[in-house]
């Protein structure tokens, strides 16, 4: 899984390539933390994402919640699968996905 | 045997010492000898000539060479030929000269003037000539130098050696005699016998050596004590007792032994103490740090047995129950999972069944799990609504979820009277249903928000009507989700068909074929995710006495 940020202002994109599952969960995890500050827009990219797990939920759970704080997330680019993924899991209800 | 072989080994190093040294005093040996007899000829050599061009220059000096060749002419003898005669007998006679005479040289041959003639005590052998005697060159060498000189008149002091037969090894020095007109009419010769330096080489050849050789064996001697003491005792010290620390290691002994030698064995030995400590702290503390492993190992294996003793296992669950059949397991990917599963009767005449999923692994999951567990059965009574349960579960585990993980659950329960079964599902997989007669298939219903994901989520329960010899299987994702080595997921296309194989089976039979063919799938690849499974079917309608209904 390779992460690719790009802050433009107080707006961060953060693209995801790969899987985010339990073995690389843990990096994405310390890449927001690590970046959250003054952020009031997080855009997730998913175009690359090509397999998602229960922890990468998580990840994007306590993405959400943060983000719920001290701005709003977007998540854009979702594909068939990953979309499955948050509509069985009820994310959908949670996210702005774009 | 085997202690002889290690001393030799221990004396490899002192004989190694003890070899070269005698190499080099054989070597110093050689080589002193030759530059010693060198020097040794070269001053001997010296001295020769400078004793025998002493007698020749002078005794030329001292003969009027005006007076040879009248001597040479008439072959007649007189007062001052005597007197010369007597001076080179007393010459020869005092000296170590073995020949001392005067000639005028000729193209091939020589003519004899004086020829010393005294004996010395015990000579038999000696050649004298007379006044006119004629004989030819001895050699070569004798003739060039005598022409050098005598028609020449280069001056050369340099020893002519000769060595044959008749005379030995000889050395001749030659001095031209003038006339008063400084022209040499005559020449002087000395010949000595080299016996002396012979002798003199003899005896240096014999003593000389042996003096070296025990100057040499004594240094070597003191060497050795020298190297023994401050070199390879030490050493062997430090090969003991490294040898002793490793059998020593695991005991709490301090090295007792010391060195001071005051150079870098010393330092070695320092630097090898410390090491030696160095690893004794990290041997104790890779003991213990093993023990606590080991400890934790213990009691996650301690946890694990209580996790699996929580879910249900003991099958039949329920042998008085002919309405239905249940069955489940779970294996864990870790020593402690995140899944479970619950099937509990709500009242005598419902039956609840719950499937989920604690995202993450090990023991928080575990933990997790087992609030998780605990809430949803407690809640689930008979006069509450399933989304309601859901809802309080879902408030109750917000409020105890520091580590912010969450569930995926599934909850149905199914009135046995009626075959209605109504269900909640908080983000978890899709339901395999299996109706009468048809296929299993992935029941699309609706998915709320997971559990413990956020606050004030409201859950609603749906509901669908079993008939009997309907089937329900649920699971976890660690089932479509598991990976073959070629990094491909088992998915729900294979579910389905390994389910619809067996559809015909009781619960019990379905999910020992649907694990086979997970694993014959997965291969040698790791398994990563807790797989659970449940399978629930409604064999009749229960019927329940008029007693019951009132």
């Amino acid at each position: 899984m390779t992460i690719e940020k790009n802050l433009n202002g107080t707006e961060l994109t953060v693209a995801i390539v790969g899987r985010l599952d339990t073995a690389t969960a843990p990096d994405m995890e310390e890449v927001l933390k690590e970046s959250f500050e003054g952020i009031t827009k997080l855009i997730l990219d998913f175009e690359g994402l090509e397999y998602l797990s229960s922890a990468g939920l998580r990840v994007i759970l306590q993405a959400q919640k943060i983000m719920n704080k001290q701005g709003e997330m977007i998540i854009k680019n979702v594909n068939k699968t990953i979309n499955e993924i948050f509509e069985v899991t009820g994310f959908v209800d949670i996210l702005t996905i774009e | 045997m085997k202690k002889q072989r290690k001393q030799c080994k221990q004396r490899k190093l002192q004989h190694a010492v003890i070899r070269s040294f005698v190499i080099l005093g054989i070597v110093l040996v050689i080589v002193i000898s030759f530059v010693v007899a060198d020097q040794y000829i070269r001053k001997a050599m010296g001295n020769y000539r400078d004793t025998a061009f002493a007698y020749t220059s002078s005794m030329a000096e001292m003969i009027d060479g005006d007076k040879i060749a009248y001597y040479l002419e008439t072959g007649e003898k007189d007062e001052y030929y005597d007197e010369i005669l007597s001076y080179l007998n007393a010459f020869r006679y005092h000296t170590e000269i073995q020949y001392f005479y005067v000639f005028v040289p000729d193209t091939e041959e020589i003519v004899y003037i004086w020829d010393a003639d005294i004996r010395k005590e015990g000579e038999t052998d000696i050649n004298i000539c007379e006044l006119g005697d004629r004989e030819a060159y001895w050699g070569e060498s004798d003739k060039e130098t005598i022409y050098k000189i005598y028609y020449d008149q280069e001056p050369y002091e340099e020893l002519t050696l000769s060595n044959d037969e008749k005379y030995g090894s000889m050395a001749s020095a030659y001095s031209a005699v003038l006339d008063s007109n400084g022209v040499p009419v005559a020449v002087v010769g000395v010949d000595m016998y080299m016996t002396n330096l012979q002798a003199g080489m003899r005896q240096f050849l014999n003593i000389v050596p042996l003096v070296i050789i025990v100057i040499i064996l004594v240094a070597i001697l003191l060497f050795y004590f020298f190297v023994k003491k401050r070199i390879v005792t030490p050493i062997n010290t430090l090969s003991n007792i490294s040898k002793s620390m490793v059998q020593n290691l695991e005991k709490d002994e301090a090295i007792e032994v010391s060195i001071h030698t005051g150079d870098e064995i010393e330092e070695l030995f320092d630097s090898f103490k410390q090491m030696y400590s160095d690893i004794k702290d990290y041997i104790s503390e890779l003991s213990s740090v093993t023990a606590e492993k080991e400890r934790i190992g213990a009691e996650l294996d301690v946890a694990k047995h209580i996790q699996a003793s929580m879910l249900p296992c003991i099958f039949p669950a329920f042998p008085e129950r002919k309405e239905f059949d249940v069955y489940a397991t779970m294996e864990p990917a870790k020593e402690v999972g995140g899944d479970f599963y619950d099937f509990f009767m709500v009242d005598e005449t419902h039956l609840a069944i719950v499937m989920a999923d604690v995202s993450g692994k090990g023991v928080p999951a575990a933990l997790f799990m087992v609030i998780g567990k605990t809430l949803i059965k407690d809640h689930t009574t008979p006069d509450i609504d399933l989304g309601n349960v859901f809802t309080k579960v879902n408030h109750l585990l917000c409020e105890s979820n520091s580590e912010e993980l969450f569930i995926t659950a599934f909850e149905g329960v199914l009135d046995l009277v009626t075959g209605e079964f109504v269900y909640v599902n908080a983000g978890h997989e899709m339901p395999f249903i299996c109706k009468a007669g048809g296929e299993f298939e992935p029941q699309k219903i609706r998915a709320g928000f997971v559990l413990a994901g956020m606050e004030g989520m409201k859950y609603k329960a749906g509901a669908m009507q079993m008939e009997p010899g309907d089937k329900i299987f649920q699971y976890t994702d660690g089932v479509t989700e598991a990976t073959n080595t070629n990094n491909e997921l088992y998915g729900m296309e294979r579910l389905g068909i390994i389910l619809n194989k067996v559809k015909e089976k009781s619960p019990q039979e379905i999910l020992p074929a649907v694990k086979q063919n997970i694993d014959a799938f997965v291969g040698e690849a790791d398994q990563f995710d807790d797989i659970t499974m449940l399978c629930l079917e409604y064999k009749e309608k229960m019927k329940i006495s008029e007693e019951d209904a009132q």
